[in-house]
């Protein structure tokens, strides 16, 4: 079902650019974007999504100043602030949302070094690097040392697809936006935050659209019928960070929440309790 | 110094977003933030967040080695942090952030400000792991 926020267009000058870049950020490590008011396209005449981008709680990666440096130059050329629905939950499904919740999110899948699903996986505040070939796109994720290949050949999902935590995703071109179809999950995973449960019927469909050289539009429509009334909408805006690379995050090195977790959930009468699951 | 603490602690309230450490209100009490002056005793900079010791006061006056919790290295590393240059053993500092429910010397730690005056966050603010 193909279901998406309707947004206004944003009208992006040369001007516009210029001004956005002229009050953008000084960082330790990230200098100004190069002065490209394009949107680099490939050989077949489709945006390259190509580079290193982060978005999410930008202030968590990037640092409050400069993050409220985006957010000023988001106002500046007239970005739309996108809506943040609650999930649209059964009001079974929600319980146990709330349960969660009330379990302060110590069952989070993540806090266990396990690899976040889609879309969280892309709003963590790691980076993650575009590759995108004629035939195919591959995400390289700084959290997990995740990857997903991305084919856009017009191959269908796999007939032998093994529930995993990053599902099976294919790719498609409408017009100047990436499709990606993503099913095949395993419900390990939380979609969003604290207690996001979905089931294995999830079926993501992600929409990546270029929308200026700096940017990306990201739009998640998220559809499940074991836990939601209607299809989930999500809106990200991914940054350009020309001058930022992929460095290593290894999760379960000192994992010392798995020690806390254990005594926590042995001492606290809050976790103590019969669980949702 | 009261005036200082009153400062970290408007940020403290002012940055408090739901997105956060994984899990932080099961392990931190977002509603108890505490603030430790003393001398850095070792730092131990591992995924995935970075520990170190404080041997300082609290609000109660009491001299105690504080355990702080902050980022990740490939996070505190875009933020500008060197590992083995920004703290060091002997650093005299004031952490502030937020208390362990577990450990009664343990805490979440949200910004470092060092004898020199640098400012620098060292973990996210508390929340209940939203993202």
């Amino acid at each position: 079902m193909a279901i998406h926020l309707i947004r206004p267009a944003v009208l992006v000058t040369a001007g516009t650019i210029l001004l956005a870049m002229a009050g953008g950020p000084v960082h330790a490590q990230q200098s100004s974007p190069a002065p490209a008011a394009t949107i680099p396209h490939t050989a077949k005449g489709k945006p390259d999504l190509s580079g290193v981008w982060i978005t999410g709680a930008l202030q968590l990666l990037i640092g409050e100043e400069e993050a409220a440096a985006y957010r000023k130059a988001d106002a500046e050329a007239g970005r739309p602030m996108f809506r943040r629905e609650p999930p649209p939950y059964t009001p079974v499904a929600e319980a146990k949302r709330q349960e969660y919740l009330a379990r302060r999110g110590i069952d989070d899948p993540m806090a266990r070094c396990l690899i976040s699903g889609v879309p969280r996986i892309t709003t963590r505040p790691l980076p993650f690097e575009i590759v995108q070939l004629p035939d195919r796109i591959i995400i390289l994720y700084e959290a997990h040392h995740a990857f997903r290949i991305i084919p856009t050949d017009g191959r269908p999902h796999p007939p032998d697809i093994e529930p995993s935590y990053l599902g099976d995703s294919v790719g498609h071109w409408e017009g100047d936006t990436l499709v990606v179809d993503v099913i095949g999950f395993n419900t390990n995973t939380w979609l969003a935050g604290v207690g996001t449960i979905h089931s294995e019927k999830l079926h993501v469909t992600e929409r990546y659209t270029r929308d200026t050289f700096g940017t990306v539009i990201y739009d998640v429509t998220i559809e499940d019928p074991e836990v939601f009334t209607k299809p989930w909408l999500q809106q990200e805006i991914f940054r350009l960070r020309p001058n930022e690379r992929l460095r290593e995050y290894e999760c379960i090195e000192n994992n010392e929440d798995l020690i806390r977790f254990e005594k926590l959930l042995q001492t606290e009468p809050i976790y103590t309790r019969p669980t949702v699951r | 110094m009261k005036g200082l603490i009153a400062v970290i602690f408007a940020s403290l309230i002012i940055s408090a977003s739901p997105a956060a450490h994984h899990s932080f209100a099961a392990e931190y009490d977002g509603e108890k933030p505490v603030t430790v002056s003393g001398t850095v005793v070792r730092i131990d900079w591992s995924n995935p967040h970075i520990h170190f010791y404080v041997e300082g006061k609290d609000d109660s006056g009491e001299i105690k080695q504080w355990k702080f919790e902050g980022y990740p290295p490939n996070m505190l590393v875009r933020q500008g942090w060197r590992r083995d240059e920004t703290m060091k053993p002997g650093d005299v500092v004031i952490v502030s952030g937020w208390r362990s429910r577990l450990e009664p010397n343990g805490a979440a730690s949200r910004l470092v400000i060092f004898a020199d005056g640098r400012k620098m966050q060292s973990g996210p603010p508390a929340g209940t792991g939203g993202q």
